[in-house]
C-alpha cells in the first residue's frame, strides 16, 4: 500500500562498489534520523558523520544527506546513507533501519511515491507501471521457483501445522457450545512446539537460500600480525590489504568476496581487535565488532607458533553464542608441520599456511561445514530472498510471543493469526473463510 | 389502479431485517411505510428461539449501540440468559439469549407501533416501480401503489420459497406463510444475479411429552445478564433452563435407511446450505466415526408447551423424523408438533451491492438480510439498521454510511458481503474479524453510539446514558493514570510476581492493573487505590482497556499504516479494460464487482498487491489530469526513474 509508513532499501546494485547507498523514505524521519546518524543533519547538506547500532556501536562511516518534504525524490522526508560499499554493511545498515520503524520496500516502490506525491510525470509514470509489472512477472517466476521441490514441501508441512493449531484455537473461540471433542484431547503445546521446530528448520533452509544468492559473511578476527591480510589474499588470489610486519597496519574491515565452491563468501578482515588509543583504530574495531554480529562464521587466526594467547580466549568469550567459528593455526611452515584439518565439538581446527597455501583447501571445505552448506543439490535449495527470510523472522517473532500467551486463548490466537499473515507474503493469502472451512471439514459443527 | 400515498422510505417485510430497517429510517424522521403480508408475524423467530452467540451477540449489541431495536427486545422477551466464553477473554465473550417468541414479537410490535413516523400495511408487494432506472415505489397484491424514494427490501426465504419434507415439496415462504412468486419473478426480469440457497429447521416437541430426568438440565448464568447497553435485569420474564439430550446409533441408522427419500441426498434440493448449520442426516454422513451429536432442548416460551430441539435439523419425510426423535433419550414419547423441513429461496449476489446495501443495478433499491445470502436473525437485524439508515440518508442527499472492518462486526459482515460474495449462507464469527480484539460486545458502544447520534438513529435517553459513562470511563482511567503508589508499601503478595528490582520504583494504578494477577476490584481494594467506581460497566471497560492496551495498540498502528489507501475512493466510471499493468483476471474481477474503495478492491480474490499498485497510478494520474500534468511534468522530467528501490 502507500502513504503512511515507512520504506528503506539498499539503493545501489548489489555487490563491490566504492559506495553503497541506503535509502529511506516516509513521513517525519527525525527520530530515525537521529536512531542511526551520530550527529546533527541538516536539511541538503552533506554530513560525514558515523552511522550507529542499536548499542551505541559505529557500523560506518560515510556521507548522511537528509532531504526534508516536500523537497525530495519521493515528496517525503527522504534520508540517505552513503557508506562503503560491500554487503555487509549496507545490511547492517538496512538492518538499523527496520529496527529503527522502517519496513523494506517493494520493487519500485520509491518512484511509485514520487509519482503519487507528483515528483514525476505521466511519462515516467508509465514506466512505474511497467517496473511494477516487471518486478511482479519477475516476483511471481521466482516465487514459483521457491515453491518448487523440498522447500515447498517444508513450506507446506509448516502452514499445515499452523492451520491445524488455528482450527482448535479457533473452533473453541467460535463454538465453545459445541461438543467438540478433538478441541479438548487436542495437544495444544506439543502442537506449538512442533510448529516452532519446523519453522526453525525452514527458516534454517531458507537462510541457506539466501547464502547462495547472498553469501555466507566470514570474519575474520585475531590478534595483529598472525597473517589475517595474507590469509585473505590466499582465498582473494590478489593483493588486497596491505601486508606489513607492524601490528595494526589493518586499520579497516576490508570487504573481499570470493567464491568459495560456487558459494560465495563475503570475507571481512578485521582491524586488530587489541586495546587502542588511536581513534581512527579505535573505529575500525568497533565496525568489527559490528560485522562479527552478522556474520555467518568467525575464522580466529592464531600463530601456530605461539598456540592461542589469553587475548584469543577473550575475544570468543566475547563472541555471539551460537555463532559457529573456525580456528585456522597460521604459519604451519615454519613449524614444518603437515596440513590438517581437525574436526572438534567447539568447532573445527585448521592447520595450515597463508604463506605456502598449504592447506588452503582445509579451510575451504570447514567455512563450508561451518555455515551449515549441504552442498550438492543447490537447485533444490529455497532461492530465499531477504524479504522472504524477514517474513519467516516476523513469524517466528509472532510464535515466541505465542507461547507466553497460553493463557489467553484470544491472544494466542492473535499472536496466531499474525503468525499467519508474516507467512501469508510468501505462501499467498489464507482467509478467514478458509479457516472456517478447515474448522467445519474437520469438527462436526452445527446445532 | 391508483397511487395511494408517498413516503421517503418503504420498507417491505416485517421480519428482523425489515422491522430495524423501518425503525431506524422513521427514527431518523424519514416519512416510513412498513408493508408485511402479515402483522401476526411481526419480529417472528422462523428457527431457533434465540437470540446472540459468538459474533452474532456482537452485532446485537452494535445494533444496540446505534438505537436499534433488538438488544432491548431480546431483555424483554428473554427466558435465558449465558455469557458464552466467560472464562475467556473479553473480545470472544458473547451474550446469548432463548427468548419468549410470543413475547419477542409482543416487544418488537410495540416499538414499531409507537415509532413516530413510521405507518404499516398488511400487504404482500408483488412489484416494483421504476422511473427512468430509479425505484419509485411498489405495487402490493391487489394493486395498490405506495411511491417512495427509496424502498428496502428485506424478503427473508418468502422469493420462490419452496419448502421439503422428504420428497414432497410445496411453495412457501415459512411453515405456514404463502411464497412471494410475483416479486421473485419480477426480480428475476430485472435481470438481478440471483442464486438459490438452502437452509433448514427442525421438528418441534410438545414438552410435555418428554422426559427430562435423563437428560443434563443448562440453567441460565447467575447473576442473569443483560443484553442492552440501558436493558435491566427486572425487565426479564421469567426464566428456564435448557436441556441436554444426545442421538445414539440408532437414530443413525434410522437416518441411514431412510437416506433414499431425502430431498438432499437424492438431489431435489438445488441451493447451498450452510456447513455450519448442517442436517442431522448430513452430520451422521459426514462424520460417520461420531456415535453421537449433542441436542439442546430450548423451551419455545413460558405460555407454550412447545420445545426446539436444537442440532436435529432436518428433511427427511415425516415418518422418519418421528422415528428418529423417538430414538433418542427421553423423546421415547415424544409428540411433535410441527415436521421439521429444508426450504429453498432466491437471494441476491450481494457483490452487486454498494457498502450502502443499495443496489448498484437500481439506484434507490436496498436489499437486507437472507435476500443478501446470509443467514440469523442478528445478520439480518445488523444490515436491516444499514440499510433504513441509509435509505434515509439517501433521501436527506447525504452521503451514505457503512462502518469498516475496524469499527464493526457491521463492517466487517458487509464488507465481507460485498466484495466476496457468498458461496453458503453467511453467518458471522468472530474469526471473521481481524481486528477482533478491538470489535467487542463490550465496548460496542464506545465504537459506534457517537455516530449512531450524529445520523439521528440514537435517541436523547440513550445518549445522555452514554454520554455519563464515557465521560465515567474517562474521569477513572485518568485518576488511575496519575495515582502512583509504591508497591513496597503494600500488604504482603498484593503484587506479588512482580521482581524484587521492579518493586522498588513506584507504579501508577493503571500499570499495575495491566498485570494478569491484578483486576479492578482487587486493585481499587489496595491501599491509596480506591475507591473504584460503582457502575460495573464503567469498572468492566476501565479493566479491559488497560489489560489489552498492548494489542490494541499493535492493531491501531496496522489500521493506520493501511487507513490511507483503504478508505481512498474509486470512481465509479474507471474503465478496468483500458488500464496497463493489469492481469486479465485482475481486470475482470475489478469490472465484474466495481469496489468502491481501494480497501475493498485489495481484498477481491484475485487482485494482487501489484493491481493496486496499478489502481493507485491510475487514481493519480486522473486527478494530476483533471487539474493540468505540466507543472509536475517539468520538474520531475530531471529526476531519472531508474533511482529506485
Amino acid at each position: 500500500m502507500t502513504g503512511s509508513d515507512i520504506i528503506a532499501a539498499v539503493s545501489t546494485a548489489p555487490g563491490r562498489g566504492g559506495i553503497g547507498v541506503v535509502r529511506v523514505s516516509g513521513p517525519r524521519l527525525k527520530a530515525l534520523i537521529s536512531g542511526i546518524v551520530r550527529k546533527r543533519v541538516s536539511p541538503r547538506r552533506a554530513t560525514l558523520a558515523d552511522f550507529i547500532d542499536s548499542h551505541g556501536s559505529v557500523i560506518d562511516r560515510g556521507i548522511a544527506l537528509y532531504f526534508p518534504a516536500p523537497r525530495s525524490y519521493t515528496g517525503e522526508d527522504v534520508l540517505e546513507l552513503h557508506g562503503h560499499g560491500g554487503p555487509v554493511v549496507l545490511q547492517l545498515l538496512l538492518k538499523r533501519c527496520v529496527e529503527l520503524g522502517a519496513r523494506p520496500a517493494q520493487p519500485g516502490e520509491f518512484t511509485r511515491r514520487a509519482y503519487l506525491n507528483d515528483k514525476i510525470d505521466l511519462a515516467q509514470a508509465e514506466s512505474v507501471v511497467d517496473l511494477i509489472e516487471a518486478a511482479t512477472t519477475e516476483a511471481a517466476r521466482s516465487a514459483m521457483r521457491s515453491l518448487q521441490g523440498a522447500f515447498s514441501q517444508r513450506i507446506g508441512e509448516l502452514l499445515d501445522g499452523l492451520v491445524e493449531l488455528r482450527t482448535l484455537v479457533e473452533a473453541a473461540l467460535d463454538f465453545p457450545d459445541e461438543d467438540v471433542e478433538l478441541i479438548r484431547q487436542s495437544d495444544g503445546a506439543g502442537r506449538l512446539s512442533r510448529l516452532k521446530a519446523k519453522l526453525a528448520d525452514v527458516l534454517s533452509v531458507s537462510q541457506q537460500g539466501s547464502l547462495l544468492r547472498e553469501g555466507m559473511r566470514v570474519v575474520l578476527a585475531g590478534q595483529p600480525n598472525v597473517g589475517k591480510s595474507s590469509l585473505l589474499n590466499l582465498l582473494a588470489g590478489e593483493e588486497l590489504a596491505i601486508v606489513t610486519d607492524i601490528a595494526g597496519t589493518t586499520r579497516d574491515a576490508i570487504r573481499q568476496s570470493v567464491s568459495i565452491r560456487g558459494v560465495p563468501a563475503h570475507i571481512i578482515d578485521t582491524a586488530g581487535l587489541r586495546p587502542s588509543s588511536d581513534p581512527v583504530e579505535r573505529l575500525g574495531i568497533a565496525r568489527t565488532w559490528a560485522a562479527i554480529e552478522q556474520a555467518n562464521v568467525v575464522v580466529l587466526l592464531v600463530d601456530a607458533a605461539q598456540g592461542d594467547v589469553a587475548a584469543d580466549q577473550d575475544i570468543l568469550r566475547r563472541l555471539p553464542a551460537g555463532l559457529p567459528r573456525l580456528t585456522v593455526m597460521n604459519k604451519i611452515d615454519l613449524l614444518a608441520r603437515a596440513p590438517a584439518l581437525e574436526r572438534g565439538k567447539d568447532g573445527s581446527t585448521v592447520w595450515l599456511s597463508a604463506k605456502t597455501g598449504a592447506g588452503v583447501e582445509f579451510l575451504r571445505e570447514a567455512l563450508l561445514e561451518a555455515v551449515g552448506w549441504q552442498g550438492g543439490g543447490a537447485e533444490g535449495l529455497f532461492m530465499a530472498r531477504e524479504r522472504h527470510v524477514h517474513a519467516l523472522e516476523l513469524a517466528q517473532q509472532h510464535l515466541e510471543q505465542a507461547t507466553r500467551q497460553t493463557e489467553s486463548l484470544e491472544l494466542f490466537a492473535e499472536e496466531l493469526r499474525a503468525v499467519q499473515t508474516a507467512l501469508g507474503s510468501i505462501t499467498g493469502e489464507f482467509t478467514p473463510d478458509d479457516l472456517l472451512g478447515e474448522i467445519f471439514k474437520r469438527f462436526c459443527i452445527g446445532k | 389502479m391508483q397511487l395511494i400515498d408517498k413516503y421517503d422510505v418503504i420498507v417491505v417485510g416485517g421480519g428482523h431485517a425489515g422491522t430495524e430497517a423501518a425503525l431506524a429510517a422513521a427514527r431518523m424522521g424519514c416519512t416510513t411505510l412498513l408493508l408485511t403480508h402479515s402483522f401476526d408475524t411481526l419480529g417472528q423467530m422462523s428457527c431457533n428461539p434465540s437470540i446472540g452467540g459468538i459474533g452474532k451477540g456482537h452485532l446485537v449489541k452494535e445494533i444496540d449501540a446505534l438505537g436499534g431495536a433488538m438488544a432491548l427486545a431480546a431483555d424483554e422477551a428473554g427466558i435465558q440468559f449465558r455469557i458464552l466464553n466467560s472464562r475467556k477473554g473479553p473480545a470472544v465473550r458473547a451474550t446469548r439469549a432463548q427468548a419468549d417468541r410470543v413475547l419477542y414479537r409482543g416487544a418488537i410490535r410495540g416499538r414499531l407501533e409507537n415509532q413516530p413516523g413510521l405507518r404499516m400495511f398488511q400487504q404482500a408487494v408483488d412489484d416494483l416501480l421504476i422511473e427512468d432506472g430509479r425505484v419509485a415505489g411498489v405495487v402490493t397484491q391487489i394493486g395498490l401503489k405506495f411511491s417512495a424514494r427509496a424502498v428496502v427490501l428485506t424478503t427473508g426465504t418468502f422469493l420462490a420459497g419452496l419448502i421439503h419434507v422428504g420428497l414432497k415439496h410445496h411453495q412457501g415462504g415459512r411453515a405456514g406463510d404463502p411464497p412471494a412468486l410475483t416479486l421473485a419473478q419480477r426480480l428475476r426480469e430485472l435481470k438481478l444475479p440471483v442464486g438459490r440457497l438452502k437452509t433448514g429447521t427442525p421438528p418441534r416437541i410438545d414438552g410435555r411429552s418428554i422426559d427430562f430426568t435423563g437428560m443434563t438440565e443448562q440453567p441460565g448464568d447467575a447473576p442473569v445478564p443483560v443484553f442492552s447497553f440501558l436493558g435491566r435485569r427486572e425487565q426479564h420474564p421469567q426464566q428456564l433452563p435448557c436441556w441436554i439430550t444426545h442421538t445414539n446409533a440408532r437414530t443413525h441408522d434410522i437416518i441411514r435407511a431412510a437416506l433414499d427419500r431425502s430431498p438432499l441426498y437424492t438431489g431435489v434440493i438445488e441451493g447451498v446450505g450452510p456447513r455450519y448449520c448442517p442436517s442431522i442426516e448430513d452430520k451422521v454422513m459426514r462424520f460417520a466415526h461420531k456415535a453421537s451429536h449433542q441436542i439442546f432442548l430450548e423451551p419455545e416460551g413460558l405460555t407454550v408447551n412447545e420445545f426446539y430441539p436444537n442440532g436435529i435439523s432436518t428433511s427427511l419425510p415425516y415418518d422418519a423424523q418421528h422415528e428418529l426423535v423417538r430414538s433418542i433419550r427421553g423423546l421415547e414419547r415424544a409428540h411433535i408438533t410441527r415436521p421439521g423441513y429444508a426450504i429453498e429461496y432466491d437471494y441476491f449476489d450481494p457483490r452487486g451491492l454498494k457498502r450502502s446495501l443499495e443496489t448498484r443495478a437500481i439506484p434507490g433499491l436496498f436489499f437486507a438480510g437472507q435476500i443478501n445470502g446470509t443467514t440469523g436473525y442478528e445478520e439480518a437485524a445488523a444490515q436491516g439498521l444499514l440499510a433504513g439508515v441509509n435509505a434515509a440518508l439517501l433521501v436527506r442527499e447525504r452521503e451514505p454510511w457503512c462502518p469498516g472492518r475496524n469499527e464493526a462486526y457491521l463492517g466487517v459482515l458487509v464488507d465481507d458481503l460485498v466484495t466476496r460474495g457468498v458461496s453458503e449462507p453467511y453467518r458471522m464469527f468472530t474469526s471473521r474479524a481481524e481486528y477482533r480484539l478491538s470489535l467487542r460486545e463490550d465496548n460496542a458502544d464506545l465504537r459506534l453510539t457517537e455516530r449512531g447520534r450524529e445520523l439521528g438513529v440514537v435517541d436523547d435517553a440513550r445518549w445522555a446514558a452514554f454520554a455519563r459513562k464515557r465521560e465515567a470511563i474517562e474521569r477513572e482511567q485518568a485518576r488511575l493514570r496519575n495515582t502512583w503508589i509504591n508497591p513496597r508499601l503494600l500488604p504482603g503478595d498484593s503484587v506479588s510476581g512482580a521482581p524484587d528490582q521492579a518493586q522498588s520504583r513506584e507504579y501508577s494504578l493503571v500499570e499495575l492493573l495491566r498485570r494478569p494477577d491484578i483486576n479492578y476490584a482487587r486493585l481499587t481494594a489496595l491501599p491509596g487505590a480506591g475507591p473504584g467506581v460503582e457502575d460495573a460497566q464503567v469498572a468492566e471497560q476501565v479493566e479491559i482497556q488497560a489489560k489489552y492496551q498492548g494489542y490494541i495498540e499493535r492493531q491501531r498502528e496496522e489500521i493506520a499504516r493501511y487507513g490511507h489507501s483503504e478508505n481512498l475512493k474509486l470512481p465509479e466510471d474507471i474503465d478496468y479494460g483500458s488500464l496497463r499493468g493489469l492481469s486479465v483476471e485482475a481486470r475482470q474481477k475489478l469490472a465484474l464487482h466495481r469496489p468502491e474503495t481501494l480497501g475493498q478492491a485489495s481484498r477481491i480474490s484475485g487482485v494482487t498487491p501489484a493491481a493496486i499498485s496499478v489502481l493507485l497510478v491510475h487514481l493519480k494520474r486522473r486527478t494530476n489530469a483533471a487539474r493540468g500534468e505540466g507543472r509536475a511534468a517539468t520538474r520531475g522530467a530531471r529526476r531519472a526513474i531508474g533511482k529506485t528501490a
